[in-house]
């Protein structure tokens, strides 16, 4: 794997991780929305 | 590898900041000096939080009022747990990741150095925000580190700032596993696959994961607090056609993974240890990869068994009862392999190993005690008391805490570059173990014979068992004194060589004692990596 390749390996999986917090900070308080 | 990507490789991880003075420190990149600060940080909170349990301990130690209010014990029950927990426990595994999970998967440093630097240096702001409350107009935060609604909204000027200090303390811990997991994922010497990854590197990866998943849910459950507070909205408020109990659930939806975050990476440790001192490979080391993930999975689904009593339909208790106890069988898959790695082994018992089967006694203690609280039925007698103290503690102290100073020796002379006192080292096992036991052993039996938690006072028929613990816990703090000195001296030692220990194993043990501040700018080689994950 080149250092091209790694690096845009490292910002893929940045990402996902990233939206996957987000998706459950948000998810969590829309469902605190919906029930009230 | 060519030689080539070899050399952007390294190139890319030369400039680590300053080299010299504070900003060494301040704008560190570098991993291992990252990896320092959040071990530092953490034996410092360690402290402020002991000092805190000190409090609540010689409160305790007779009946009735001795030295502090009752508004002023319930701050340090608070703040005593939220300080453990976010300020000693996690940072310290977070230290020992960064330290240890390049070195072990052959990369140069983090992933993502700039933001490891943001992630540690979050973590003294956000403690600095939760200390700086002891000093506020009525007093720190006291509703429990559970922060239930109604009553955490009774707290004082206290209460933004306590919100804003678990958001930072969130943000932190996030950025931090999202380091861990992007370096696991990317940054493994070319010959390693997943199910050759070290067990502590595994655990962390699966702690990583977990924090990105729960970590966000707490923010969350704040975030509505504050709105609750401040803004008008009532996500938990009955009054205003919110459900307090709502609340509960979110938070144990983070709160029993942060359970196993505190764990897993314990796992991990001695799951290191033991075969080193065993001088044996790992037993079943595939088997306690799927454990583990197995317990991660599980611990989001059984977060209800917290709440037992807030009422529930039954199918519901028995869902989270069973979910609970099935926990105890990949726990035992795990205990049965670290007995199996020592069965028949050439054992040692230097301090790291001491620690370790001190760990695999008493934390399935808390296992048992734990299995006793997931029997619905049992749990509503159980339920606030001193049982249920007893139980995390035991699963923190002589879990977590214990399985940190393992992993503190074991890898102190790849660290330091000296063999630290052995025979103070064993000291402070000694000392901590028989003062962990009479602290904790005890709240058992004051659980079981009704006393409740959380209280300043009590019923006198209570005393002794409370005598023998604050006894206990004072004995208890003192000897973690030991361990600073230990550290004091650390470099007093003898040389240590690169391998440490004579059954030591893994890429960690194939660089300098003490690690140079640039390791593996060169990805390992094939055949080394091979006979070292061997």
């Amino acid at each position: 794997m080149d250092e091209q390749e790694r690096k845009k390996n490292i910002r893929r999986t940045t990402m996902i991780v990233v939206a996957i917090a987000v998706a459950f900070y948000v998810g969590f308080i829309m469902m605190g929305v919906l029930r009230a | 590898m060519t030689t080539a990507v070899a050399d952007t490789h390294a190139a890319d991880h030369e400039d680590h900041g300053p080299t010299k003075g504070i900003k060494r420190w301040l704008f560190s990149t570098n991993h291992k000096d990252i990896g320092t600060m959040y071990l530092i940080f953490s034996l410092v909170m360690f402290f402020i939080g002991g000092a805190m349990a000190m409090v609540i301990r010689s409160e305790l130690a007779v009946p009735g009022l001795q030295f502090v209010h009752p508004e002023f014990f319930n701050s340090m029950t608070t703040m005593h747990a939220l300080i453990m927990v976010f300020g000693a426990v996690m940072p310290a595994f977070v230290g020992l990741a960064n330290w240890m999970i390049p070195l072990m998967i052959g990369a140069p440093d983090m992933a993502l150095p700039r933001m490891n630097n943001w992630s540690f240096w979050i973590l003294p702001v956000a403690f600095g925000i939760l200390l700086s409350t002891l000093l506020m107009p009525g007093g720190a935060p006291a509703g429990g580190w559970t922060m239930y609604p109604p009553l955490i909204l009774q707290t004082g000027d206290a209460f933004p700032f306590l919100i804003f200090s678990v958001h930072l303390m969130g943000i932190s811990s996030i950025m931090g596993s999202i380091n861990v997991i992007v370096t696991i994922i990317n940054m493994r010497a070319p010959d390693m696959t997943l199910l050759k990854m070290p067990m502590f590197v595994w655990t962390w990866l699966i702690t990583a994961y977990l924090l990105i998943a729960v970590m966000p849910v707490l923010a969350g459950a704040v975030t509505m607090l504050l709105t609750d507070q401040f803004f008008g909205t009532s996500f938990f408020l009955a009054a205003g056609g919110g459900d307090p109990v709502m609340f509960q659930h979110i938070f144990w939806f983070f709160g029993h993974p942060e359970v196993y975050i505190m764990i897993l990476p314990a796992f991990g440790v001695v799951s290191e240890i033991i075969p080193t001192f065993s001088r044996k490979k790992l037993f079943g080391h595939d088997s306690m990869v799927y454990a583990a993930s197995c317990i991660a999975f599980l611990s989001f689904i059984v977060w209800a068994h917290h709440m037992f009593t807030v009422g529930m339909p039954l199918t519901g208790q028995l869902f989270f009862m069973f979910a609970t106890m099935l926990i105890a069988v990949p726990t035992g898959v795990k205990i049965f392999n670290w007995v199996a790695t020592m069965w028949r082994g050439a054992m040692t018992f230097e301090t790291p190993m001491l620690f370790s089967l001190a760990f695999v006694f008493l934390f399935t203690i808390g296992g048992f005690s734990g299995l006793m609280l997931a029997i619905q039925p049992a749990d509503v007698q159980y339920h606030d008391t001193y049982f249920v103290v007893a139980h995390f503690h035991y699963v923190l102290v002589p879990g977590s805490v214990f399985a940190i100073m393992a992993g503190a020796y074991y890898w102190l002379p790849k660290w330091t570059g000296f063999m630290y006192n052995e025979k103070l080292g064993k000291l402070h096992f000694w000392a901590s173990t028989i003062f962990v036991n009479l602290t904790f052993f005890p709240m058992h039996f004051l659980g079981l014979a009704g006393m409740p938690r959380r209280i300043p006072d009590y019923s006198t028929q209570f005393t002794d068992f409370n005598t023998i613990a604050s006894i206990g816990a004072i004995g208890f703090g003192l000897s973690q004194l030991l361990f600073v000195l230990v550290l004091l001296t650390a470099k007093k030692g003898a040389r240590a060589t690169d391998r440490v220990w004579e059954g030591s194993h893994g890429l960690e043990w194939t660089v300098p004692s003490p690690a140079p501040w640039h390791t593996f700018t060169t990805p390992p080689k094939a055949r080394i990596a091979n006979e070292s994950f061997e």
